[in-house]
């Protein structure tokens, strides 16, 4: 899955301080690290609950190191590839938009829908990289590494709360759940993840300690 | 019906919208120039511009293609005198010759976006381009010389 | 038989008016005629009243340069530039002979003086009709690019104008080949006349020939190798628009017979999709139980076999060693796969008793019946019933020697009235076969104690290229392709004992670029630097001290001495390896630098090609040759080879058997020697060098010895 980076702008924010003080008594209790520093619209319905939360960021986690989704997220500038998640084939490049470079860009090949057969690019009409400015990297992130950046807002694309629920159902992302034939899904449906997505954000966004 | 303008001159075809833009090009349109390697956009020999990106012919379908206009190696140049076709003839590139329309298509885009390459940006455009032969020391050769030949501008067609 | 099929040639060949033809006889002699129908010979060259002239060329361009090399020999001697001439590929048909080939990289070392005979006899000939036409002495006239000239009078007659004259002359038996000094094109940097065709997509290959009202087909062929067809359900593909006819067509490999399922119809891409429609049913044969990794177990077992002696000297078995004086190696080499970037293609149009082929075949005269093989019969068209045309080949490597693809698809074409273009897609190119064939070594050496090398034993351990492609062949004798090289170094060693123990395999296998050298080579100069190591001798100095007698070998050992700075030391974690192999497509050397990084990775700082040429035609072209050979020998030894899994290949396309790509390669730096001697071969000597000197390097720089290959680039 990718985190469109050209989507999202600055919006006005509105700080969670309010229940700042609580959350971070909770988190000293139940053994969770730091408050998410979420400083975004505030859903007023939201219940914190850490637990809950970290729970739901353990599967989430799982979804997001999966091939699916961490092959776009790669550690360097060029994607993996394969359930494998072996360095892309070719060695493209991200590029400045993360769009590839010159004659590899990702949509030379990556096609606006997937291609027939095994083996062959997966597709569509967004198909990218984080841009250079943003990586956005999930290999080799622990799941505490990857929470704190998840909601770090120069590091998730200045996403706001609401722009990372609605992330869950950005085209490319959802496209992890329609990979082409011989590549494994994510271990959670895309319901499933939505649900759990939310789940994670709304009670408090919690990293679990490692 | 598929509408493709190819070196610029439109072509329309009664082909399946499903159909690989490298098929359309070689066996309805007759343009031999653009080679299938792979199928599975893995070596590059089926390159063609597609709007000036450097496009896999062999799993870009017709129906993408519909209305666009596409350049192959027979459209590059009049004379075989683009900069790359230059250098490309000046450092005697080829063996047997079968990966380089894919070659040049794949240079020509990288040229465009940048004028005078590195050997590091001449991989990060051309690692895409297998050439079975190995003439990869004189690919890197020949895209360096064109850049000097088109004097380090970026307004390659 | 013979007189239809070279009035076929001279039809195709018709020239405008009065026409000299200058060629050989089937037995090497020098001929000519004005009327080429009266006569049998090959003519080289084609003189018309015109002033054209047309130089033919006989060896099929596989990307190795022929198509500039070839005709530069005749055209050297005759004094034209290849501007001036018209360079025509020939098509196998009967009047060129057999030797209408590329393969062995036999082109220019079989060719070199024949060829620049034939021009110098053109050249005298044209000289003393120019003579005798002025009534001058011969001596005062020289020929300059297409004509005669008269020194003292600066007239001038152009070789169009002489032909007439000429042809009442005899040729000179021996010609007075050109003083080197004087060479205008051979030994000097040439453009290539095929290149300009290969920048614009003008040039026509095999896969590109268009012929009116073609169809296009694909063939399912058993996916287990070995496989016959039982039964076939065609019904859901006829129901695809586009799809024509569905029928089988046997295609012959060697000794093997595939029977497979041919889908024709309007395009490449509908015949390739309806495959998937395609049900089949094929009976295994029990080949569906053979697996790579058994395979290699089994060989592992047969070495322990004595094997047939391939050469002996000495007697290995009478060698007084000192204690620790003795080492011995396993090495193994895999299956590897063509890849040329060309799939396999050909295009045929049955006639009757007729049929017309359109494809890129390194062998043009065997496709037609000339040449070696029995590809009519096993068509069944009479040899002067087949016209081929012979296109640019999309890389050979040794996979267009085979010419099953071209049975395949005359038998293809025989299915329907149109002509029809068969398309190999690439996972058929990768899981089909022939391949190369594995080769596993077994070494032995002693030593004597003051650490020279005075036993030596190579034992293949493989199975036979020469069974796999000829039914005559005799399982109890070695298969000398399978030892090629071995004992042709040029190592003194008083005591060497070579042998071979044959492997039956049911898969197809043939030459690979550079045969078996470049497996055997691998082990052979791989364990003769663990012997220098055994003798604590620096590998180069235990090379030359094997080479006291003046030979070629030595020579391009002592050139890489010097190119490489042998002794210079290069810094902590870095080595050097060399290696030098000679067989019968010529002799090469090369040293590897390498560098090992704390991250175990290995990357290679720069290798130093040297050839042994004896004469170079065109040196920019042999560069091009040697540096595309370094980089295919790379890919071999790091990229994966071909692997069984229960009878099937597990490879299909460039995805998971990859090629090197412009991002992977080192630097190369070439040299070419040539003081003469022996003319040898351009297109396979930089790979047998390679995979050896990188290995020996590596050893250098850690002490870690690969025995294997392919192995990855890390420690």
């Amino acid at each position: 899955m990718k985190f469109s980076a050209h989507k999202s702008g600055y919006k006005k924010t509105i700080a969670l301080s309010v229940i700042f003080l609580a959350i971070t008594i909770m988190a000293l209790a139940l053994n969770v690290t730091e408050t998410p520093p979420l400083n975004k619209r505030s859903p007023t319905k939201i219940l914190k609950d850490s637990i809950a939360s970290v729970t739901a960021f353990k599967k989430v986690y799982r979804v997001l190191m999966s091939p699916r989704c961490m092959n776009c997220h790669p550690a360097g500038d060029i994607p993996l590839q394969g359930d494998d998640s072996h360095l892309h084939t070719m060695s493209p490049k991200r590029g400045l938009e993360g769009k590839g470079l010159y004659a590899m860009k990702c949509s030379n090949c990556h096609q606006p829908s997937n291609s027939p057969g095994l083996h062959t690019p997966p597709g569509n009409p967004n198909w990218h990289l984080p841009p250079a400015n943003m990586k956005m990297i999930f290999q080799g992130r622990s799941p505490y590494e990857l929470a704190k950046q998840l909601i770090d807002k120069k590091q998730n694309g200045h996403k706001d709360l609401q722009q990372l629920i609605e992330h869950a159902d950005d085209g490319l992302v959802r496209s992890a759940w329609n990979p082409g034939p011989g590549r494994t899904k994510p271990p959670l449906s895309h319901a499933e993840f939505k649900k759990t997505w939310k789940e994670w954000l709304y009670k408090g966004a919690y990293a679990p300690k490692k | 019906m598929i509408s493709l303008t190819v070196n610029q001159k439109i072509y329309q075809l009664d082909v399946d919208p499903e159909m690989p833009l490298l098929w359309a090009l070689r066996e309805v349109i007759g343009l031999t120039g653009t080679k299938f390697g792979c199928g599975v956009a893995q070596c590059g020999a089926c390159v063609v511009h597609l709007n000036g990106e450097a496009v896999r012919s062999c799993v870009t379908k017709c129906d993408r293609a519909n209305h666009q206009a596409i350049t192959t190696i027979e459209g590059l140049s009049k004379n075989n005198d683009h900069p790359l076709q230059l250098a490309w003839n000046e450092e005697n590139v080829p063996q047997c010759g079968y990966c380089h329309s894919g070659q040049i298509m794949s240079a020509a885009v990288l040229l465009r976006e940048n004028p005078s390459p590195t050997d590091q940006d001449i991989d990060d455009a051309m690692a895409g381009n297998i050439c079975r032969c190995g003439t990869y020391p004189r690919i890197r050769k020949a895209i360096h010389l064109a850049a000097k030949l088109n004097g380090g501008k970026g307004d390659l067609k | 038989m013979e007189d239809i099929s070279r009035r076929h040639f001279i039809a195709s060949a018709t020239t405008a008016g009065l026409a000299l033809w200058l060629g050989l006889t089937s037995e090497g002699n020098l001929y000519k005629a004005l009327d080429l129908a009266s006569v049998n010979f090959s003519p080289f060259i084609l003189i018309e009243a015109s002033g054209q002239i047309t130089l033919f060329n006989t060896k099929p361009e596989i990307g190795q340069g022929t198509f500039q090399s070839f005709p530069a020999l005749i055209a050297e001697e005759l004094e034209v530039s290849l501007d001036e001439v018209t360079i025509k590929q020939t098509n196998g048909e009967y009047q060129f002979g057999n030797a209408q080939r590329s393969g062995g990289s036999a082109s220019i070392r079989n060719s070199y003086l024949p060829m620049r005979k034939i021009g110098a006899a053109a050249r005298e000939v044209l000289i003393k009709a120019a003579a005798k036409t002025w009534n001058v002495l011969e001596s005062e006239c020289f020929a300059q690019r297409g004509s005669i000239i008269h020194a003292l009078t600066e007239r001038k007659l152009s070789y169009g104008a002489l032909i007439q004259e000429a042809a009442k002359l005899d040729l000179p038996e021996n010609p007075k080949l050109k003083d080197p000094k004087y060479f205008k094109i051979l030994g000097k940097m040439s453009k290539r006349p095929d290149i300009p065709l290969k920048t614009n997509g003008s040039a026509e290959f095999g896969i590109d020939a268009i012929v009116p009202g073609m169809l296009y087909a694909v063939v399912y062929r058993s996916p287990v190798i070995g496989g016959t067809l039982k039964s076939f359900d065609a019904t859901e593909v006829m129901k695809i628009p586009g799809v024509v006819k569905v029928g089988t067509a046997e295609r012959i490999v060697g000794v093997y017979n595939y029977t497979g399922v041919a889908i024709i119809a309007t395009s490449y891409w509908i015949a390739n999709k309806a495959k998937e429609k395609l049900i089949t049913h094929w009976d295994n044969n029990g080949f569906d139980k053979f697996n790579t990794l058994d395979y290699e177990a089994h060989l592992r077992v047969l070495a322990k076999q004595a094997g047939i002696v391939e050469k002996s000297v000495g007697n290995v078995d009478d060698v007084n060693l000192p204690p620790n004086g003795y080492l011995e190696a396993f090495y193994e080499t895999p299956i590897i796969a063509h890849h040329a970037l060309e799939p396999l293609n050909c295009t045929a149009q049955v006639k009757k008793d007729k049929v017309e082929i359109w494809t890129s075949t390194q062998v043009s005269s065997a496709v037609t019946g000339k040449g070696a093989g029995d590809m009519h019969v096993q068509i069944g068209f009479a040899p002067e019933n087949i016209t081929l045309h012979s296109l640019f080949v999309g890389g050979g490597f040794g996979r267009r020697l085979s010419m099953d693809y071209i049975v395949e698809a005359v038998n293809v074409a025989k299915l329907v009235e149109q002509p029809v273009k068969v398309i190999w897609s690439r996972e058929d190119c990768t899981q089909h076969g022939p391949f190369r064939p594995m080769t596993f070594s077994k070494l032995k050496g002693g030593l004597s104690a003051e650490g020279k090398l005075i036993s030596f034993e190579h034992k293949v351990i493989s199975p036979s290229l020469q069974q796999s492609r000829d039914n005559s062949f005799d399982p109890s004798k070695v298969d000398l392709a399978m030892m090629e090289g071995i004992s042709e170094q040029a190592y003194e060693i008083p005591n060497m004992r070579n042998s071979y123990v044959r492997a039956d395999l049911h898969i197809p296998v043939s030459p690979w670029r550079s045969v078996t050298s470049s497996t055997v080579s691998f082990a052979q100069e791989s364990f003769i630097d663990e012997l220098a190591y055994k003798a604590k001798k620096d590998p180069m100095d235990f090379r030359l001290e094997l080479l006291q007698k003046p030979s070629d070998a030595k020579k391009v050992l002592l050139k890489l001495k010097e190119l490489s700075q042998w002794y210079t030391k290069l810094p902590k974690g870095s080595g050097k390896g060399v290696a030098v192999w000679e067989f019968f497509a010529g002799l090469g050397g090369q040293v590897v630098e390498v560098t090992c990084h704390k991250d175990k990775t290995i990357t290679i700082d720069r290798v130093i090609a040297v050839i042994d040429l004896g004469e170079v035609v065109n040196p920019d072209n042999v560069i091009n040759q040697m540096e595309g050979s370094v980089i295919m020998g790379l890919g071999a030894v790091t990229k994966g080879g071909i692997n069984f899994v229960n009878g099937k290949v597990a490879e299909h396309n460039f995805y998971d058997s990859p090629l090197l790509r412009v991002n992977e390669i080192p630097k190369i730096e070439v040299h070419i020697l040539t003081d003469g001697g022996k003319v040898k071969g351009v297109g396979e000597p930089g790979l047998p060098p390679f995979a050896p000197a990188l290995a020996n390097a590596i050893f250098a720089a850690s002490g870690k010895r690969f025995r294997k290959l392919p192995f990855k680039l890390i420690l």
